[in-house]
């Protein structure tokens, strides 16, 4: 049976190859470009165009290589073919319905080729009239609607989504998508939620969905009332928000594996790095850039998810075994929406599922867990511009959830242990860490972890400032919250003292080329600030009496970078110039550093002279640290603990318009493709009906 | 008690018997019939507050409710006293020919509607009571020839004497059908927390035993399980566990599981539906019969709380019923506030709180349909949300045995605890509670995995709102997580008017950050700003923003300085002042949870949870434990209750604490966790101390009030458990199964091996108990007052324990009954549990035994071989 379908699909081919033959449909095409109105020879032309299979090449070709004046000839037609189209999505015919999906797009697509320097308004014009634009789109919007929210074909869905993202992104720039004004109107935000919230349409259309809304919340955004961003804010529907948690889980999970795939292919062992080595020699990396396919669409997702809807942080700590998308797409998730608590019994898809994956070695995981993964692959190559991007909205995101009370609550439970194996940049001067030693630790260990990663590792020439201002603003908002609250929090502080310090000697080392890009002092002035939060509040969040005292060891030990600083700060402070007021603020921050340096500096010195010692081991150091505590005053800071909450406007507007820019790029690009393959998948549809 | 006799005419009898449909009217009266001065009223007015509670205003419905009230437990009654009639009626029958003998001074008896017609000769009635059960049998045997005997049975049994220890007894021991016919009937009449305590015997014995005491349960079991979900679901796993040694064949056919089935199949509905269809017939016989002053026994037997508590449920119901009919009639979501006013109060609370709620309509649009389904159309998920409720639970105690590592094992069990919560609320409750409630979420961040070496038992927390009846109360509407933040999702939309410099001074000021915390719930800030160093409070002046602005500024103010000492010495203090915890052992993750005190636990989930505002808000704790058989364990836990009622009946200060079982199936089940302790080997694995030594740390020096209090606790509760030890034979005492709470009790735990099971046999643990020197240290040492007083507490106790030691061996021995434990392996085990209790000894020669055991547990070898066997093989210290 599939054997002859194939070959009648062959022959079939090879005979529309040939020159001379036109598809009807094509025929049919070029009557609709032709003035006469189409249905004056035949009355029942458009029910025929739409049980035709559709040319989206030639149509679209066709729309690309009309010039001003036959459009305004054909517009009537093109009017009427749009109407006909959106008429055809009610059919009950789902072939009609599957065409005149398709149609659509080809439409959109074609006038917009064509047009790509007409305004908006005669893009709309031409597709639908001016008149009845509002009255075409209501309806166009209402039959998709309809289709998404009803229970017809899953492919039709699909079609219907296809649609709606090849609308959303046929303009580079989607502020300027005018026919988008009608989305925001006839809003499809509920249809949306309602495929994220079924367990078998999410599956399915799940990524799409969470694109498209991604993409639709970022319709001018800045400039006027958003629809879609006033109704994402206050969803709170927990199987919802877990759907869309889910799918973004998903798309992270599968990226990270992808990636560890590829690591492990190229850790084959010595002989094949060093094949690999000499491969990549002549080749320029060109599977290493495959992996550097991030997925700037879904993140971008996440980040409006975490970012607009403050429910949303309580999906990213919803734990469930990680699951393996391969073997099981369509993963088991927690309650599906449509059974009424208690009535039904409570373990119908979860509790009994035999699905549910049993395998030992899985490790139970989490979205924030997922995302500090993806992270971590991310931030280790921020020399693209693409990796850049996503490795800065990484940041944001973060940022976000550090500034969240909730999520800071279970970032620091000390019931939620879990082993993050993020990854580590192979460096020279260190081995790559084993990667089961992780210990099992509160999660904000890991966004610490994350955040010292990104220190240490990219402090090179192409100095990425913006990422390193984020990442101490990260830091603080978390050891804000700690002393708020009094975590106490067992980490290894000492490592994360000498990364920030270490990143002070960078600074200092390569000043005269960084001052030429950036505000330095602004970073140095955070850097210390943290040091200032430890001196000052440490009582309040550091775990034991002893790591207060290797704090201060540890700037007693690297006293020279502080002094530097501090020679380099007031140099620049007296010097008039562009730089004189950061560089005294960092002056100023510097005073109980400084008091702590001199108080304990000739302390030891004494101690050392007293007992004829030469170099002081640890133990003796922190001995005189803590017999001479009584003696140093500090000086109190204020606001130490205050910090300017995120706000997206105005300062990462900028941003965030080139991604959602690149971002629509990209899906035009793989939406098209996949329209295309949509064929076959309508080839499969048309034999069942 | 009511002890009535009522006299009724062998022709009224007959009446009774003629015309059924008669009897359930008579039967009314007996409700209103005031069996006894004290109880008769009692019972009315008690019904009464009840209805009037749940319908504080409406008047016209409280008619409507209150007829419904009698009609209610007057079918009920009726059906019930009707089986039982005929049933007993049967009997008597036969009985008859013997019986005939009643003479001028017989009165005759009436027994749930139906009269035993004995003789009350003047005999002597010490005999019976003084007689133990071996007489007892005599007298059945003896019976048919000599009625005065069971005459006097029956004077024994309608004696306030006769309790329902001695009704299981009788029903055990009695080979007679009359008497067992009779006691069947008279289990009506007992509170139902009463004959809950002998559940598990009743159902061994209909279980494993003749068809006739089969016979005689039923109809009990039967009403119970009509009345109560719970009740239903404990017999129906009750039933299911202990005919699980049958054999295959007989068990499918046996009548457990036929009950069981029976029970399962959710037949047994209250019957409610007959109810309203008889409500239109008032009975108009009742009157007439009250005036005569003729009463069905059962009621008049009935001690007045019964009766109180039957009418209760059933007006619950009706009035459930009632609310939830009108709910279909109409739109859900426009009939909330009807139904405030005629649901009960904390329905009514409930919903308010779900209106307040963002998502409250959709909510109660859910809620509302379920009460739906539950009441009026489908009665067969009574049972469902409940046990499937358990069946996930136990679900995830498998798939946790599947997994190698307790971490592994801990994350898993929070993620899958994450899902349930999706489920929640629901119509679901924790059977091992002492009150009804619904559970409405699981802290699931809290579950922790317990020590089993190849099992997965874990321990959950749960939270429950407490109601008047789970099974009729509405299930709370579920408050999704984030509900103390939803009131600021739209703060971060876009915001067009304010600048970024407004913006971030309005973010970073000091005062602002109440207008943060505003979302949070009113402890939070409360909380929050509590915490709030003193310093920050001096040091903020509001005029700064951020502190290289306030240091410029500052210039011309005077600058404040502290002193590093300072914050050194306050976080060495503040360290220092917490209260001892444990340290985070992956390998042993309960130890920190048990630890914390649960007042704290409580303050602190309640704090986090999005339900934790609610007035009946509780905390509960549950082991679940899969895998393992329970019998055992509640066979212990059933002796312990026994001995520490006598205990305190005979007022004898020994502590020991029973912890509830609920055994679910012959290899599952739930445990009630003792709070507020852990176990000496987490004790002195954490601590690395002596016990001794502990007990100073926790408690303070020698002399305190505190470590003086504690020492008492100690030695109370060792001498109780030291007997429990040395009656029950409980073995496998190593550190891991001896617990020590915060005030220093100790509570033994896991009687996997008690009577004549011990593990593998090895010949350890020779030894009366377990005492070992450290524990005689914390007891001040063998010369101690506290010493003596420890081995006075054991004499006294064992004599009150003897005194009573039929309602021990009783016990244990209907359990028996079928039973392939281990603990009953062997033919002797009832005899050497007898033996146990020396009966033939004086109380000077027990004196001198306690001593003997004492010394030789002191000085056994082979407890501390055991230790350290266990160390060596489970690294328990």
């Amino acid at each position: 049976m599939a054997q002859t379908e194939k070959k009648t699909g062959l022959l079939r081919r090879t005979s529309s190859s040939k020159k001379p033959l036109k598809e009807k449909v094509v025929l049919m095409y070029e009557e609709i470009f032709a003035k006469e109105d189409p249905t004056k020879n035949n009355p029942r032309f458009w029910d025929e165009l739409f049980l035709m299979k559709v040319n989206l090449e030639y149509l679209e070709g066709k729309l690309e290589s009309l010039d001003g004046d036959e459009v305004m000839r054909v517009k009537d037609n093109i009017n009427s073919l749009f109407h006909h189209c959106v008429q055809a999505l009610s059919e009950e015919h789902q072939i009609k319905v599957v065409n005149a999906l398709q149609t659509l797009c080809a439409l959109f697509r074609g006038v917009h080729q064509k047009n790509k320097s007409a305004t908006g308004f005669d893009i709309i014009n031409m597709l639908m009239g001016f008149d009845k634009a509002e009255l075409r789109m209501k309806e166009l919007m209402e039959s998709l609607d309809s289709l998404l929210c009803g229970d017809g074909s899953e492919s039709l869905k699909s079609l219907c989504l296809k649609l709606l993202l090849c609308l959303v992104t046929v303009t580079d720039n989607i502020s300027q998508n005018t026919i988008l004004e009608y989305v925001m109107i006839n809003s499809i935000f509920e249809a949306i939620l309602q495929i994220l919230s079924d367990v078998s349409s999410r599956s399915q259309h799940g990524y799409d969905s969470v694109v498209l809304l991604a993409l639709l919340v970022n319709y001018r955004k800045y400039e006027s009332v958003n629809p879609y961003i006033v109704k994402l804010s206050i969803v709170d529907d927990e199987p919802t928000l877990d759907g869309m948690g889910m799918v973004i889980h998903h798309a992270l999970t599968d990226y990270n594996r992808q990636y560890k795939d590829k690591e492990e292919e190229n850790q084959g062992g010595f002989f094949s790095t060093l094949t690999s080595m000499v491969g990549s020699m002549f080749i320029a990396d060109a599977d290493e850039k495959l992996s550097v396919q991030t997925n700037e669409a879904i993140l971008l997702a996440l980040y409006e998810a975490v970012h607009l809807n403050r429910n949303f942080i309580t999906v990213l700590a919803q734990s469930h075994p990680e699951i393996d998308m391969s073997a099981t797409p369509a993963a088991p998730v927690p309650a599906s929406p449509t059974t009424p608590l208690g009535t039904t019994p409570p373990s119908l898809d979860m509790m009994n599922n035999p699905e549910l994956p049993l395998d030992p070695n899985l490790q139970t995981s989490n979205l924030l867990i997922t995302f500090l993964k993806y992270s971590s692959i991310i931030m280790q190559d921020t020399k693209d511009e693409h990796r850049l991007n996503s490795a800065r909205l990484c940041l944001i995101i973060l940022t976000c959830i550090a500034e969240d009370q909730y999520a800071d609550a279970f970032l620091h439970d000390d019931n939620m242990n879990f082993r993050v194996n993020l990854h580590r940049m192979p460096m020279r001067h260190r081995k790559k860490a084993a990667d089961k030693n992780v210990p099992s630790r509160p999660l904000v260990c890991a966004v610490l972890d994350l955040m010292v990663e990104f220190i240490v590792t990219h402090m090179m020439k192409e100095f990425p400032m913006d990422l390193y201002v984020r990442c101490i603003q990260i830091i603080h908002k978390l050891i804000c919250y700690q002393k708020k609250c009094r975590v106490r929090l067992h980490y290894t502080w000492r490592d994360f003292w000498s990364a920030l310090i270490n990143l002070l000697k960078f600074l200092l080392s390569n000043e005269t080329i960084l001052l030429a890009k950036h505000n330095i002092f602004q970073l140095a002035l955070q850097v210390v600030n943290l040091f200032n939060m430890f001196i000052t509040y440490g009582d309040t969040f550091l775990p034991t009496p002893s790591s207060y005292d290797e704090l201060y060891y540890e700037i007693i030990r690297m006293h020279q970078v502080f002094d530097n600083l501090y020679c380099m700060v007031l140099r620049v402070s007296t010097n008039a110039g562009q730089w004189k007021e950061p560089a005294s603020k960092v002056t100023h921050a510097l005073v109980n550093v400084r008091a702590i340096i001199n108080h304990f500096n000739p302390k030891i010195e004494s101690y050392a002279a007293v007992n004829h010692i030469s170099q002081l081991s640890e133990d003796q150091v922190l001995e005189v640290v803590r017999s001479n505590y009584d003696t140093l005053t500090l000086k109190l800071q204020d606001g130490l603990d205050q910090f300017e909450r995120y706000s997206e406007q105005p300062r990462e507007a900028g941003f965030f318009k080139e991604l959602v820019r690149s971002i629509s790029l990209n899906v035009r690009k793989n939406v098209s493709l996949s329209t295309m393959s949509q064929d076959l998948l309508l080839k499969e549809f048309s034999s069942i009906s | 008690m009511g002890d009535t006799e009522l006299e009724l005419s062998p022709a009224r009898l007959e009446e009774l018997q003629k015309s059924p449909s008669t009897s359930s009217t008579s039967s009314t009266s007996s409700l209103s019939l005031p069996s006894s001065p004290s109880s008769g009223p009692r019972a009315l007015t008690s019904s009464s507050p009840s209805t009037s509670e749940g319908l504080p205003t409406s008047s016209p419905t409280l008619d409507v409710i209150s007829e419904g009230v009698g009609e209610l437990s007057l079918v009920i009654d009726t059906e019930v006293a009707k089986k039982a009639c005929q049933e007993v009626l049967q009997k008597v029958k036969f009985l008859k020919p013997d019986g005939e003998v009643s003479s001028a001074t017989s009165e005759p008896v009436l027994v749930n509607g139906t009269a035993h017609p004995e003789s009350t000769n003047g005999g002597k009635p010490p005999k019976i009571t003084t007689e133990e059960a071996e007489p007892v049998k005599s007298v059945r045997r003896r019976q048919k020839n000599n009625s005065s005997k069971q005459s006097w049975l029956l004077r024994l049994f309608e004696s306030k004497l006769f309790d329902i220890s001695m009704a299981i007894s009788y029903l055990y021991n009695s080979k007679e059908p009359g008497v067992q016919a009779y006691i069947g009937n008279r289990l009506f009449s007992f509170r139902n927390e009463e004959v809950d305590f002998y559940l598990p015997q009743l159902l061994n014995m209909y279980i494993h035993m003749d068809e006739d005491v089969g016979d005689a349960i039923k109809p009990y079991v039967v009403h119970r399980c009509r009345q109560s979900i719970n009740f239903s679901l404990q017999c129906a796993w009750l039933l299911g566990a202990y005919s699980s040694d049958m054999h295959i064949s007989t068990q499918r056919y046996s009548r457990g599981t036929k009950l069981r089935k029976l029970i399962l199949s959710d037949e047994l509905k209250p019957s409610s539906q007959r109810i309203r269809r008889e409500v239109p017939q008032p009975p108009p016989s009742c009157p007439p019969l009250l005036h005569h002053g003729q009463g069905m026994s059962e009621h008049s037997l009935s001690p007045s709380k019964r009766t109180h508590q039957r009418s209760k449920s059933d007006a619950t119901v009706s009035i459930s019923l009632s609310s939830n009919l009108k709910r279909t009639a109409s739109n859900p979501k426009v009939e909330t506030s009807q139904d405030e006013d005629l649901s009960s109060s904390s329905d009514s609370l409930e919903l308010e709180a779900g209106t307040t709620n963002c998502a409250g309509n959709q909510y109660i649009n859910k809620n509302c349909d379920k009460l739906v389904s539950y009441h009026c159309k489908s009665v067969p998920v009574r049972l469902t949300p409940q046990r499937e409720f358990i069946k996930s639970l136990m679900g995830i105690g498998k798939r946790l045995a599947t997994l190698p590592t307790k971490e592994q094992k801990t994350q898993r069990l929070i993620s899958e605890l994450s899902l349930l919560n999706h489920k929640l609320p629901a119509r679901v409750w924790l059977p091992t509670a002492a009150f009804d409630h619904h559970v409405v979420r699981v802290p699931h961040t809290q579950a922790v995995v317990l020590n089993s070496k190849d099992k997965a038992p874990y321990l959950i927390y749960v939270e429950v709102l407490e109601c008047e009846n789970f099974e009729t109360s509405s299930v709370p509407v579920r408050i999704p997580e984030t509900r103390i933040r939803s009131t600021r999702s739209v703060e971060n939309l876009p915001d067009c008017g304010i600048t970024p410099d407004q913006r971030a001074s309005s973010f970073s000021t000091v005062p602002n950050y109440d207008n943060d915390d505003e979302a949070w719930s009113v402890d939070d800030i409360g909380e929050l700003q509590v915490e709030l160093p003193e310093i920050h409070t001096n040091s903020c002046d509001n005029i700064s923003q951020f502190s290289v602005d306030s240091i410029t500024s500052q210039e011309s103010k005077e600058p404040i300085f502290i002193a590093a000492g300072d914050i050194r010495r306050r976080l060495s203090e503040q360290l220092a002042h917490t209260p001892t915890t444990f340290r985070k052992d992956p390998e042993d993750p309960s130890a920190v949870a048990l630890k914390e005190p649960w007042e704290e636990k409580v303050r602190r989930i309640r704090e986090g949870s999005p339900y934790g505002h609610l007035p009946n808000w509780r905390l509960l704790s549950v082991i679940v434990k899969c895998g393992d058989d329970l019998r055992q364990e509640l066979l212990a836990y059933q002796v312990l209750k026994q001995l520490q009622i006598i205990w305190e009946q005979e007022r004898v200060p020994l502590w020991i604490k029973p912890y509830k079982i609920l055994v679910i199936s012959s290899d599952s089940g739930m445990i009630e966790p003792v709070v507020n302790a852990v176990s000496i080997h987490q004790v002195k694995k954490q601590s690395q101390l002596l016990l001794l030594d502990y007990f100073r740390q926790e408690h303070g020096n020698y002399t305190t009030e505190e470590f003086l209090t504690a020492q008492r606790n100690f030695v109370q509760s060792c001498a109780g458990y030291c007997l429990i030890c040395y009656l029950l034979q409980v073995k496998d005492r190593h550190n891991g199964n001896i617990l020590l709470d915060s005030e220093g009790h100790i509570i033994h735990i896991d009687f996997g091996f008690i009577l004549s099971s011990s593990p593998r046999n090895l010949g350890f643990e020779t030894s009366a108990f377990k005492l070992t020197s450290e524990f005689v240290d914390v007891m001040g040492g063998l010369d101690g007052d506290m010493f003596n007083y420890y081995k006075m507490l054991m004499l006294q106790g064992l004599i009150a324990a003897r005194k009573h030691m039929e309602k021990v061996i009783q016990i244990v021995e209907i359990m028996q009954q079928g039973s392939q434990l281990p603990c009953f392996h062997g033919s002797s085990t009832i005899r050497n549990l007898k033996e146990r209790f020396h009966m033939n000894l004086t109380e000077e020669q027990l004196q001198v035994l306690v001593e003997q055991m004492v010394d030789a547990s002191m000085r056994s070898i082979t407890t501390k071989l055991y230790d350290g066997f266990q160390y060596l093989t489970n690294g328990i210290m």
